[in-house]
């Protein structure tokens, strides 16, 4: 596996010009390697052709474990381990169970997705962020390209980028 | 932004042979349903005397009345409340669709007499509290606890109340359509900065006078029985329902090539809000059941009593089950969201089981027969089992959804199918929710 990347960056100073470079890059094979902006840019998505989030699915699942160890150990405590007589209620009833079950399920759903997200974007505490361009976390937009997995001639990357109005374009290696 | 490029039409909704055919037809079906489901409804029920049976057969036509009365008056001012909300929020994302819960609120301009009417003459038969000599002292069924509450719960009083907040929401709902009709023809941003003004107005008085609408209007048929949190429940209901109508709306309307601002994206938004609002009322319905049944204090279990131990059953549970686990397993998914299939199918389901619920809310109580307190009766109440869904429930049913969905349709020939010169209106048709 490759363990770093070489980049050719294109940097912008306004969201539209980002939006038609990448998808005049992508349109001509070349592989963008990620866009960076300080806000969401509508549609930049699908120009890039980034596949669903599964986060969702993930979130489903941490949910239905929530619910099943909550049902469990109510089960467990309430019915086989002590049973209480309280107001006189059955010690095996659906009703007493829904709010802690309830509450469960969305409390191993929210940690379980944070934690989700911490691994998958590969945030772990001590590791220093590589910022693509420091200027991206305030005005400025970068396009980033990858030069070897492009198909197109790399020769003329530099005058597209120039010619989406990029005020700079220069190298960068990414530290995979 | 290089996008599909939009454009605005002016373009108002044409009344179509088949529309006028089903809004027609529904009320026509419907009336003779009614017609047929009173005169055929002979009650036996053990132990009662004939003059009590024969009130039982008045009984179920008013509260049939008031159940879908009530169910579609509420379901046309919660769009007024979705168009308050939304502007209030300065949302764009629903300009696109804003013409179709402006045309549902329109039905209160006639659903609000008729319910006014419906309570009139429903008062002395369908609540126990409006009863002749309940609250006078000495006579033979003279209730303590209800006297008690007579300062409140009088008839005019009643009445009164109830005109002056349906004055003041149908006014209201009223001056929005007035003023977004009005910013079809001037543009500019007059009439949004007014409609603005008036909903923070209308929102926050709309809070208090429903909550003691519902109280009045559903919470006083039982009334014995008190719930803090009946009227928010009510009022998801409500909520739940008119977000569904307008979901459907836009699925109709995009299907016969109108709307051509409004996209999938604008439905799955709207998806979303049935999905979260769906699971909102079944936590209102759980909070409300849970507190009562854990707690088990008599006068407060009385209103669960007669519908989980009785003959109301069934209903209680269905009505459970069709609310929340149908939009919570199928609008799970983004595609059902967006898919005009599983959407018809959703939102069928979620009419049915909000109207069943209300109707579980009316029936038990109003079909109730009134009697002298004794030992066999000590709340002088006569529990009349479950007398089905019958052919005069799907009747009125029949007549009022007619009736509603011709003053919509009606209503949406009145104006341009979405606002043209709203502020929003490109960031609407714009409007995009991601991958």
């Amino acid at each position: 596996m490759e363990t770093s990347k070489n980049l050719i960056l294109g940097v912008y100073d306004n969201p539209d010009k980002t939006y038609s470079v990448t998808k005049k890059l992508i349109s001509s094979g070349y592989s963008v390697y990620d866009v960076y902006s300080p806000f969401a840019i509508h549609g930049l998505d699908r120009v890039m052709g980034i596949k669903r989030s599964r986060l969702s699915v993930a979130a489903f699942l941490f949910a239905m474990t929530g619910l099943s160890l909550a049902v469990t150990f109510q089960v467990y405590v309430s019915y086989f381990d002590w049973q209480m007589n309280i107001g006189g209620k059955p010690s095996l009833h659906i009703p007493t169970y829904i709010p802690i079950t309830f509450e469960l399920s969305i409390l191993f759903t929210a940690f379980g997705m944070v934690a989700c997200f911490f691994i998958v974007n590969r945030m772990f505490w001590g590791k220093n962020a590589d910022i693509m361009d420091i200027r991206v976390t305030d005005d400025l937009f970068v396009v980033a390209v990858d030069t070897k997995k492009s198909k197109a001639d790399l020769g003329s990357l530099n005058q597209l980028l120039m010619d989406g109005g990029a005020i700079e374009v220069r190298e960068r290696t990414k530290e995979l | 932004m290089e996008h599909a490029e939009v454009h605005i039409r002016e373009e108002k909704y044409q009344i179509t042979e088949g529309n006028k055919k089903w809004a027609f037809g529904l009320m026509i079906v419907g009336l003779i349903l009614a017609a047929i489901g009173y005169f055929t409804y002979h009650p036996h029920i053990e132990g009662l005397s004939e003059h009590d049976l024969h009130h039982l057969t008045t009984k179920r036509l008013l509260a049939n009345l008031l159940v879908n009365g009530y169910f579609f008056f509420i379901v046309s001012i919660c769009a007024a409340v979705f168009i308050a909300i939304s502007q209030i929020a300065n949302a764009g994302w629903y300009v696109a669709i804003r013409r179709i819960p402006e045309a549902m609120s329109e039905y209160t301009l006639i659903g609000g007499p008729i319910l006014i009417l419906i309570t009139i003459f429903g008062l002395p038969i369908l609540y126990h509290w409006a009863h002749e000599g309940i609250m006078t002292e000495g006579a033979s069924n003279y209730d303590a606890l209800l006297a008690g509450k007579s300062w409140y719960l009088n008839k005019p009083f009643f009445i009164i109340r109830m005109s002056a907040y349906f004055a003041f929401w149908i006014f209201c709902a009223h001056m929005f359509r007035k003023y977004s009709r009005n910013e079809d023809e001037i543009g500019g941003l007059t009439n949004y900065h007014k409609t603005y003004n008036l909903s923070t107005a209308f929102m926050v008085v709309f809070a208090f006078t429903f909550s003691m609408y519902s109280w009045d209007q559903m919470m006083s048929i039982d009334a014995h029985w008190y719930s803090t949190i009946f009227s928010i429940y009510n009022f998801a209901t409500g909520w739940v329902s008119a977000i569904t109508i307008i979901y459907l709306f836009t699925h109709y309307l995009r299907g016969k090539n109108y709307l051509n601002v409004a996209t999938d994206e604008h439905q799955h938004d709207l998806g979303k809000f049935m999905f979260a609002f769906s699971v909102f009322w079944t936590y209102m319905w759980v909070a409300q059941f849970l507190l009562i049944w854990y707690a088990n204090i008599p006068e407060e279990v009385a209103y669960y009593k007669t519908r989980l131990f009785g003959s109301y059953k069934f209903l209680f549970y269905f009505v459970v089950l069709v609310n929340f686990l149908i939009p919570f397993f199928f609008f799970m998914r983004r595609d059902f969201k967006r898919s005009r299939a599983v959407g018809f199918f959703v939102g069928g389901a979620l009419l049915i089981g909000h109207w069943l619920d209300v109707y579980l809310m009316t029936m038990p109580g109003a079909m109730n027969l009134a009697t002298d307190p004794s030992d066999a009766h000590p709340a002088g109440i006569i529990q009349v089992p479950f007398q089905g869904v019958g052919i005069m429930e799907v009747g009125f049913l029949c007549l009022f959804a007619g009736l509603f969905l011709w003053v919509t349709l009606k209503a949406l020939t009145k104006a341009n199918l979405y606002p043209t010169k709203h502020p929003y209106i490109m960031e609407s048709a714009l409007h995009d929710v991601g991958i």
